[in-house]
């Protein structure tokens, strides 16, 4: 039995690497006095053991898929992904958290411990193989989510969102159990490994008890990745917490909500019949309002991280799009979404960061003018506001084309066109962004100190992704696609 | 040969990165260079025109490149050129050229200028060259990153409106395109799904059904529908050109002539090169709609022009009037109809660009553009005693424009009338009057600035000046040579167009 377990450990070093480093934050931060030093240790640490899981998450992609822990995790090609794609983001933040004047200084190094813990509960969640690691899953990243929304100690708004996530986080993880249970009731079975051979069986009432249990489950997910209705906290939120927290929640469970939804959906709705089409109408029609929504509402926002906000929402129901299609091209669409809504939300949110810390807020009129003070910064977000929207030679577009593709082949091409309808609105509000940037004088001709040279070259390099992927995506394409994506 | 397609493409990018690693202050040196570049460019279009075969019907396989791209997808770095962008790339040589000539009084930012001008004449080769749909999209959607930037920064007053109403409206067209696109490449075949524009021609499509809502619709008719609101946006065609008149009037000089010369062309080339040879069946299911539409856009444009107080939104409407009568010429599907429609493409970039540019010579005399002041006093008056040089030049083009006998405008018109006659009789005769409106408004305009008493702030005008002779005169030129001998030009898209005639009245 230990011998089992240990030979199991050896697929899990990545999530233990994550923790190790997470543990060893937290005893840096007990032992050594509050200094400057320390904090470099900290970043030091941190960056270098989420460097060494990206690295053993790459030799993990090579191998054949497990279950392990008496199946309750499950290593295949698209949970490797997956994680990868976390831990990038996470390593995208805790640098942008090193630079950003939004949290006190003295709260940073427990920043770094308590992001890495979402970044655990992120990687559990998108390598769950049963209920109940789903649901803890979900549940690390909900609560420490919570205290880092309400980071900002002596700001009311801050305050609000910690608040305001965790109610919406409680109600929402209750009508998941509440779902769970009765999936439970009915299968008997949390097992995910189990699950399509009973779902066949399946007939008369139970199907559409199941197919309801699945609604009030998906309420779980749903409010993870934000979408419709399960959106009213996002803006607030992400408002309401400094602009490193808010990329981490635009990011890493965000994308880790999807890769769950994914799961789940070619999991439980794998076999044609009355439970897989009730399931592609809500998700289609989920993810068309989600995109509507986001999109219409992120016009009227004058603060840029709320515009980004709503475009997080609306770029999660276009993610979801991804999931209508029940196939594995679907889900390598999605994470190739994925790998490129990183770089170009990393690339606003940086630039972003540093206006917002120069003036003290995020107006949009902050932005007015860039170009004539830091052009290549200018240049930079142009790219990723361009790319948000999907216009080519830029990543984002072949993100939509790819989106698009998956459903063209199923003939999905309402779907289809209201996609692109939204890229179109979506274009409307990243044009005011870059309008300011560009067309626009400057307010004053104070320079933003946080454009280093450091601090821009690493802005250029997550920019410089965002332009290769648009031309040369075969690459990528090739990552995001294996013969045995899932492992059931 | 094989490579003067990619050169003639990617050299203007080349002159572009020159550009941006040039220190900004070298205004001279950029200006130098931009003009060398685009001069180059053009003499490898000549080049290209010179070695052109006039018998070989469609793409030229002398010239024809295949690399591939993105091999997973079966996309490809596929471009060609046949009888029908052969004329269009060029006039996409020569306007470029004069626009940089143009463009010497710029003062603003003036290496970002040129750098992008230099970037927007790559995307317009790439769409003229373009043979896969894929690598079309990419070049159309990357020309309005270019014409956004150029509007919004050197525009007018309102140039702001204008660089996102353009933006926004053909960003619009271009996804439903990109839906048509995708789900092309899917039905193409089993096993053979493809981007490739060739292939795909032939009206494969005529059979296929799709479910939407639960009703059954042909598959061509909707998605020629959705390429069709693609390319008539870009036309622009009647109700989709509201647009048009705000980024006209906006744009600077040298890029009012880009969009009046070229960039409408693109949408009128899009249903010649993807829409009718993909869509064959669908396309002569909708060819009277298509007339109707060009007859609106024919009398709509001519009277809102008639209406204009400003002389640039009067240009700006006669387009919309003489971009009606391509889509007539296209429309009627004969061979006289479609050679019209080509030659007229040609013929509008050549008129309406010497149009454009006029005004922008005469607006940096006058810095305004009134023919009547909102105040309801004379804007010009008597400038033809004033700017005996400039009105010579000025009229040349403006009865080209017009369509007078014996300059390039009458013989495209004419090859139109001709081609539409039997098949539209009645859409012909008010098309007609069509032409009297145009010459109606031009005339008027001309007679209230050119005639008349001097006013008073007209008196210290200077006339043309040396490098503004210089680059009418390449176009006066082509408006003459072309409306007296026109067969240079319809030799080399008689094939082309030919075949395409033929595969088109096949079904």
């Amino acid at each position: 039995m230990l011998s089992i377990y240990l030979n199991n450990v050896a697929f899990y070093v990545p999530e233990l690497i994550v923790v190790a480093t997470m543990c060893f934050v937290l005893i840096m931060e007990a032992t050594y006095s509050n200094t400057e030093t320390k904090r470099g240790y900290i970043y030091g640490i941190a960056c270098l053991g989420l460097v060494a899981t990206i690295i053993n998450l790459i030799f993990n992609l090579n191998r054949e898929s497990v279950s392990i822990f008496t199946n309750s995790i499950v290593i295949d090609p698209f949970s490797t992904l997956s994680k990868i794609m976390m831990v990038l983001a996470t390593l995208g933040v805790v640098y942008l958290c090193s630079q950003s004047k939004d949290i006190y200084a003295n709260l940073k190094t427990e920043f770094v411990a308590m992001t890495l813990g979402v970044l655990f509960g992120g990687m559990l969640l998108a390598s769950a193989n049963n209920m109940l690691t789903l649901y803890l899953g979900i549940e690390t990243l909900s609560i420490l989510s919570y205290v880092l929304a309400s980071f900002k100690r002596n700001d009311d708004r801050s305050a609000e969102a910690g608040l305001k996530y965790a109610l919406y986080g409680g109600v929402s993880a209750a009508l998941m159990l509440f779902g769970m249970s009765h999936i439970y009731g009915v299968l008997g079975t949390i097992q995910f490994a189990e699950l399509p051979a009973i779902l066949k069986t399946l007939e008369g009432v139970n199907v559409f008890i199941i197919l309801a249990s699945f609604v009030v489950f998906f309420v779980g997910l749903g409010y993870k990745i934000s979408c419709v209705p399960f959106h009213m906290w996002a803006p607030d939120v992400y408002e309401g917490s400094p602009i490193p927290v808010t990329t981490l929640f635009a990011l890493v469970p965000k994308i880790a909500g999807i890769v769950a939804v994914v799961r789940v959906s070619m999991i439980f709705f794998k076999v044609d019949g009355v439970l897989q089409h009730g399931w592609v109408g809500l998700i289609s029609v989920i993810a068309v309002l989600t995109m509507f929504v986001g999109n219409i509402t992120a016009i009227g926002q004058r603060s840029f991280k709320r515009m980004l906000a709503y475009s997080s929402i609306a770029h999660a129901g276009n993610m979801l799009l991804g999931v209508v299609v029940m196939n594995e091209i679907g889900a390598e669409a999605i994470l190739f979404y994925g790998f490129v809504y990183i770089f170009m939300t990393l690339v606003a949110f940086y630039v972003g960061s540093f206006v917002a810390d120069t003036y003290g807020n995020d107006h949009f009129d902050r932005f007015a003018g860039l170009i004539k003070k830091h052009p290549l910064m200018a240049l930079c977000l142009t790219a990723a506001m361009f790319s948000l929207a999907g216009l080519p030679p830029f990543s984002g577009f072949i993100a939509k084309f790819r989106i698009l593709y998956v459903l063209a082949e199923k003939k999905y091409y309402t779907l289809a066109v209201l996609a692109g309808i939204n890229s179109v609105i979506s274009l409307f509000y990243y044009l005011k962004v870059v309008r300011l940037m560009i067309l626009k004088d400057a307010e004053n001709e104070n320079k933003i100190e946080g454009f280093c040279y450091r601090n821009q070259a690493i802005i250029i390099a997550l920019a410089v992704p965002i332009l290769l992927w648009g031309v040369f995506w075969e690459q990528l394409v090739h990552l995001t696609t294996s013969s045995h994506m899932f492992t059931f | 040969m094989h490579a003067i397609l990619t050169w003639i493409l990617w050299m203007p990018i080349l002159g572009m990165l020159v550009v941006l690693i040039m220190p900004k202050e070298k205004e001279d040196a950029i200006r130098w260079l931009s003009l060398a570049t685009t001069a180059f460019t053009f003499l490898l279009t000549i080049v290209l025109y010179l070695k052109f075969d006039q018998t070989v019907p469609g793409i030229q396989p002398a010239f024809a490149i295949k690399v591939p791209w993105i091999e997973q997808f079966h996309i490809y770095y596929s471009l060609g050129i046949d009888g029908i962008s052969l004329p269009m790339t060029i006039l996409t040589g020569l306007l470029f050229f004069i626009c940089i000539l143009s463009s010497w009084t710029i003062e603003k930012s003036v290496k970002s200028y040129f750098a992008l001008l230099l970037l927007l004449e790559s995307t317009v080769f790439g769409v003229f060259f373009s043979l896969d749909f894929f690598l079309f999209y990419v070049y159309w959607e990357v020309m309005l990153i270019p014409m956004f930037f150029l509007i919004g920064i050197w525009g007018g007053e309102n140039r702001e409106y204008a660089a996102v109403k353009f933006f926004l409206y053909t960003f619009f067209g271009s996804v439903l395109m990109l839906v048509g696109m995708v789900a092309l490449y899917f039905v193409s075949g089993q096993g053979e799904s493809s981007f490739d524009l060739l292939a795909l021609a032939g009206g494969r499509w005529h059979e296929t059904k799709m479910m939407l809502f639960g009703h059954q619709f042909d598959f061509d008719k909707i998605f020629f529908v959705m390429l069709f609101i693609g390319f008539a946006i870009k036309v622009p065609v009647f109700p989709f050109h509201t647009w048009l008149p705000h980024a006209h009037v906006q744009a600077p000089t040298a890029v009012s002539v880009i969009l009046a010369g070229v960039l409408l062309k693109m949408g009128t080339y899009g249903f010649l090169r993807i829409a009718f040879p993909i869509f064959p069946q669908a396309s002569i299911y909708f060819a009277s709609m298509i007339a109707w539409l060009g007859i609106i856009n024919v009398i709509y444009g001519a009277l809102c022009a008639m209406a204009q107080t400003d002389v640039k939104k009067l240009i700006a409407y006669s387009s919309v009037s003489h971009m009606g009568f391509v889509m007539l010429g296209l429309s009627a599907m004969t061979i006289q109809g479609m050679n019209g429609a080509v030659l007229q493409m040609f013929n509008h970039g050549t008129s309406t660009a010497m149009m454009f540019l006029l005004v922008g010579i005469l607006y940096e005399r006058s810095h305004h553009r009134w023919i009547v002041k909102p105040d309801g006093t004379k804007g010009f008056g008597g400038l033809y005693t004033q700017l005996p040089k400039f009105s010579i030049i000025f009229i040349i083009a403006m009865f080209a424009s017009m369509g007078l006998p014996g300059l390039s405008g009458f013989v495209s018109e004419a090859l139109i009338f001709l081609g539409m006659y039997e098949k539209f009789t009645t859409i012909t005769l008010i098309a007609a009057f069509g032409l009297l409106l145009g010459a109606a408004y031009l005339l008027w305009m001309f007679k209230r600035m050119f005639f008349g008493e001097v006013i008073e702030e007209n008196k210290n005008y200077e006339d043309m000046n040396s490098r503004e002779i210089f680059y009418m005169l390449p176009l006066c030129v082509a408006v003459i040579l072309f409306g007296i001998y026109p067969a240079p030009l319809l030799n080399i898209m008689k094939a082309s167009v030919g075949s395409l005639v033929t595969m088109l009245s096949s079904f």
